[in-house]
Formats: structure tokens, C-alpha cells, sequence
């Protein structure tokens, strides 16, 4: 009896986050149209939140574009298709590998900072602070944020990906001999641009949305001290990913049903 | 001299005061805060807010700054009624305001110029010229004109909180809210932070409202003081006054005695039961 009391207990309470979380978005979408006349705060926060992920971004796409050129490889010359592992490579990266690692590393990188930044704003009273000077604390460093996020996850995801492709070429034609004509013309042949290219930029701008809220949510309702800032940062890692993973399976499930 | 048992009551007609405190409970959880509060802060004096740890003094002050809401009653600030009033009202009010926070509160990413400008850019569209004039203005008036570039991290206690106060008086508000406003400070700064709140109210006549519970130096530049204490007012006067008080909740407070009404020792069971009988814990 008690173990379905205390379980009934976190769902309610699960819950309940999940209505403030979604409350909190919508004030965040309703104060995001004073940012029309004001975007160089966006354009400030993109620089925070993308430009400085992208180094991880890149160096992750190239590693991860190796590593599938030499799977890739390996596998495909058992049945003698070895020429197409540019195909191979760049569904890999398009559909899944892209928005999805990108959307991981993301959550680690910026997320988290986006978290212990407004955490600690909260901490210092600088939100309040600003509250007191009639500015409004969503409008003016959630929003920005927010908008910032969703804008740089697909950009960033994009950049993954060509380098990725890049890495594959480099393992698949600089070390394996794969013909490099074929491995260029299997992909322009193979990959569409609806199918393939399109279903991974909206997987990776859901994954933007749903990071970055979770990360400026987490931030904005962390208790106001160390511990708080640091378990929100914590939960925002670990429910961006778990979320980011999930997603993915519905998104996946959803743009393959016709097939 | 209000009697410590007699009920708390408006010492100033409504028209001398800015801000009016009629019959107001807050609950924080289900711990009561404030009990059928009723006091008044009469315009263009200093008015100082004392009390205890956890009396209520901070939750005092947001709810005239319209960040809490009150369970019951009324928070008048220049006539309008505070829980009442729509965002867009309540941000117009907070714009003739003023508030210094307990750490000064100041954007860590702004520089001390840019954090005076602040306010301004956020609510003006001034030429940059006069923007910043007017911010070196008030720096000048805190005497940190020298100090426009350093990042809040470069500043100690003192000087940030000196900065969040040219801050809070660049929209030229009608009153600020001081949140106690030398905590942490060296007798240096504190003295500085004490002779600015006094100046910026006689040059300027801005009503303020400080809640400390530092005695000496708010009964130093306070005109008259509210002692708080169990969600109501203990005893009230000027600092003289307060001083003469007989009251026992008065004097442990003014005299910083550890035992009296508020109890040294936190409610526990029977010493030797506790030691001999324990239940482990």
C-alpha cells in the first residue's frame, strides 16, 4: 500500500512539474514576439549558446563520421557494396546520427550552462533584481535563450553531419580505397532530400525546443543555492537526453510508417 | 512608544504616507509570516524596518514591491492597492521604485556602467550621449565614476552594492526599498552605504523603507522604526524612542540580549530524559 502511495505521490508530482514546465513555455512563446524589434539578444545568445558549441559539434561529427566509414566498410565489402558507404554514411548522419548526437552533446554543452547561468541568476537575485527595475525576467534572458537554442540545434546539426560525411570520406576513400566518385554518387542518388534531409532538420529543431526548454525550465525553477543550481543542472543532462532518445523513436516510427 | 502588547496601529494620517500596510497576513506554506499587519511609511522620511531572522521583514518589503501576495488585507503604495493591480500596472508602479538588494543583486555579464544603464535602456530610448551622462551622474553621486568599467566581480561588497544603489535611483524613483543594506560590509562601507541612504533622501526626498536588523547604523539614519517579531509589530518610534522602550521584546532586540522573549534555547524535551531515555535519534 505504501510503495503505491509514494509511487501515485511522484506521478502526481511528476505531473505537476510537467504543467508548470508547460505553463512557463507558453509564457516563454508569448514573450517571444517582443523579441521581433529586439533580436540582437537572440543573435547575442546564439553566439553564446551555438557558436560555442561548436567546436565539440565539429570535432564529435568527425570522429563519429570515421568511425562509421570504417563500420561501414567492413560491413558492406562482406556482400561487395563497399562503393556505397557514402550512401550508407550520410543516411546515418541525416536521419539519426546528426539531430541525435548533436542534440546529446547539445544538452552537455549548452544546456547545462544554460541551466547553472540562469540558475545562479535566480541564486543572486539578479532575476528578482530585474523584476524590481519593471523588466521582465522571461523577456529579457529566457526568451532570448530559448529562441537562441531552437535556431542553433539544426545549424549545429547540419555542421555535424557534412562533417561527418567528411570523416567518412576521409577513412572510406583516404584509407580503405572506396572509390571516390562512387562513394559521392551513391549518396547524390540515394539520399532524398524530403525523406532524408527534411525528416533530420525537424528532428533536430523538436530536439532544440525540447532541450532548451528543458534547460532554461530547470535554470528558472532551480532552488536558489549551490545544491539547487547544481541538481537542476544535473536533471537538465539527464532528462534532455532521455527525452532526446525517446523522441527520437516516436519521430522515427512516424516518418517511416508509410514505408 | 506603542505598548508591545497593544495592537499595532497607523501612527501617521493616510495622506502623509506613501506606502500604507492595512491588516495584512501572509503565509508562507502554512507558517504564518505576518499576522493583521497594519503600519504606514510616511512620505520623504527614512523609514527602517528591524526585527529578528525570519520575522518577516524581507516578505515585508516584496510585498510592497508586489513580488508576494498577501493572504489578507491591503498593501496601498501611492494609493494604489498592490495585489490589485495587472502586470502591465504593476510594472508601471515598479518603474518609480527602487530597490537595493541584500548583495546588490548587480548582472554579472554587465559592466558597473552598463548595469546603471540598464534600467534606462530598458525602458528609454535616450541618445547615448545623454545616457551616458546621466549614468556617469549617478555613479559620480555614489563616487564610483572611476569605477565604470569594472565587472561586478572586480568590485568588494561595498562598491557593488554602492553601484546596484546608482542603479536603483537612476529612474529617479519617488521611494527605494532597501533589503538589508550592510550585511556583510566593513565598518568602512557600511558607514558609506549609511550616509548615502541619508543623503539620497534629503537631496533627493525619496521616501525609503530599510529593513535591517543592524541597530545602530539604521537607527543612525532612520527618522522612525517598526520592530517586527512573530508576524506584528513589537514596538514602533523613532530611534529614540525605541532606545527608551521598557518593553522586554524591545530591549533584547535593541540590546542584543541572548535570552528573553525569544528564547536562547530551541523547544526541546526534558535534558536528563533526552540523554537517559533517548530513542536513538
Amino acid at each position: 500500500m505504501k510503495m503505491f502511495q509514494t509511487l501515485g505521490a511522484a506521478v502526481l508530482q511528476a505531473m505537476e512539474r510537467l504543467g508548470r514546465a508547460a505553463l512557463f513555455l507558453y509564457e516563454i512563446l508569448g514573450n517571444s514576439w517582443a523579441l521581433v524589434t529586439r533580436f540582437y539578444l537572440v543573435i547575442q545568445q546564439v553566439y553564446a549558446v551555438g557558436v560555442f558549441t561548436l567546436p565539440i559539434v565539429l570535432v564529435s561529427g568527425l570522429f563519429v563520421g570515421m568511425v562509421l566509414g570504417l563500420q561501414g566498410y567492413n560491413t558492406l565489402v562482406k556482400f561487395g557494396a563497399a562503393q556505397s558507404l557514402g550512401l550508407l554514411v550520410a543516411l546515418s548522419l541525416l536521419r539519426e546520427l546528426g539531430p541525435v548526437v548533436t542534440a546529446l552533446l547539445f544538452a552537455g554543452r549548452a544546456g547545462s550552462a544554460l541551466t547553472a547561468e540562469i540558475g545562479l541568476m535566480k541564486a543572486t537575485e539578479q532575476l528578482a533584481g530585474m523584476e524590481m527595475m519593471a523588466v521582465n525576467p522571461v523577456m529579457r534572458v529566457i526568451a532570448p535563450r530559448f529562441l537562441a537554442g531552437v535556431i542553433s540545434m539544426p545549424l549545429l546539426a547540419a555542421m555535424f553531419s557534412a562533417v561527418g560525411i567528411l570523416g567518412g570520406h576521409l577513412v572510406g576513400v583516404g584509407l580503405l580505397g572506396v572509390d571516390s566518385g562512387a562513394f559521392w554518387s551513391q549518396m547524390q542518388n540515394g539520399v532524398d532530400f524530403r525523406d532524408d534531409v527534411m525528416n533530420g532538420v525537424i528532428k533536430s529543431v523538436v530536439f532544440g525546443v525540447v532541450v532548451t526548454w528543458i534547460a532554461v525550465y530547470e535554470g528558472y525553477d532551480a532552488a536558489p543555492n549551490a545544491e539547487g543550481v547544481s541538481r537542476a543542472t544535473n536533471h537538465t543532462v539527464v532528462y534532455s537526453s532521455l527525452a532526446v532518445l525517446g523522441l527520437d523513436f516516436i519521430m522515427t516510427a512516424l516518418m517511416l510508417g508509410d514505408v | 512608544m506603542e505598548n508591545e502588547r497593544a495592537p499595532a496601529s497607523v501612527k501617521f494620517p493616510s495622506s502623509d504616507c506613501l506606502v500604507e500596510i492595512r491588516g495584512v497576513s501572509f503565509k508562507y506554506n502554512t507558517r504564518t509570516i505576518l499576522d493583521n499587519l497594519t503600519l504606514g511609511i510616511p512620505r520623504g522620511k527614512v523609514t527602517a524596518i528591524m526585527g529578528g531572522s525570519g520575522c518577516g521583514k524581507t516578505s515585508l518589503l516584496n510585498l510592497i514591491g508586489g513580488r508576494l501576495r498577501p493572504s489578507r488585507g491591503q498593501v496601498l503604495v501611492d494609493g494604489l492597492n498592490v495585489p490589485d493591480l495587472s502586470i502591465k500596472e504593476l510594472y508601471q508602479l515598479r518603474k518609480r521604485m527602487g530597490m537595493l538588494f541584500q548583495h546588490g543583486a548587480l548582472l554579472t555579464d554587465l559592466s558597473a556602467f552598463e548595469n546603471v544603464a540598464f534600467p534606462i535602456r530598458e525602458h528609454a530610448r535616450l541618445p547615448e550621449a545623454v545616457l551616458r551622462n546621466l549614468v556617469l551622474m549617478k555613479l559620480e553621486t555614489v563616487g564610483l565614476r572611476g569605477a565604470r568599467d569594472l565587472m561586478p566581480w572586480e568590485l568588494s561588497g561595498g562598491m557593488a552594492r554602492r553601484v546596484a544603489l546608482a542603479r536603483a535611483i537612476v529612474l529617479e524613483p519617488m521611494m527605494i526599498l532597501y533589503d538589508e543594506p550592510f550585511t556583510g560590509l566593513d565598518p568602512i562601507s557600511m558607514g558609506v552605504i549609511a550616509r548615502l541612504i541619508r543623503e539620497l533622501n534629503q537631496v533627493l526626498g525619496i521616501t525609503s523603507v530599510v529593513v535591517s536588523h543592524d541597530v545602530n547604523e539604521t537607527a543612525l539614519i532612520s527618522d522612525y522604526a517598526y520592530l517586527l517579531g512573530d508576524g506584528r509589530i513589537l514596538g514602533q518610534g523613532t530611534p529614540a524612542e525605541l532606545q527608551q522602550s521598557t518593553s522586554e521584546h524591545v530591549r533584547q532586540f535593541m540590546d542584543g540580549l541572548p535570552d528573553g522573549p525569544v528564547p536562547y534555547t530551541y523547544p526541546a524535551k526534558n535534558y536528563l530524559e533526552d540523554l537517559f531515555g533517548g530513542d536513538g535519534r
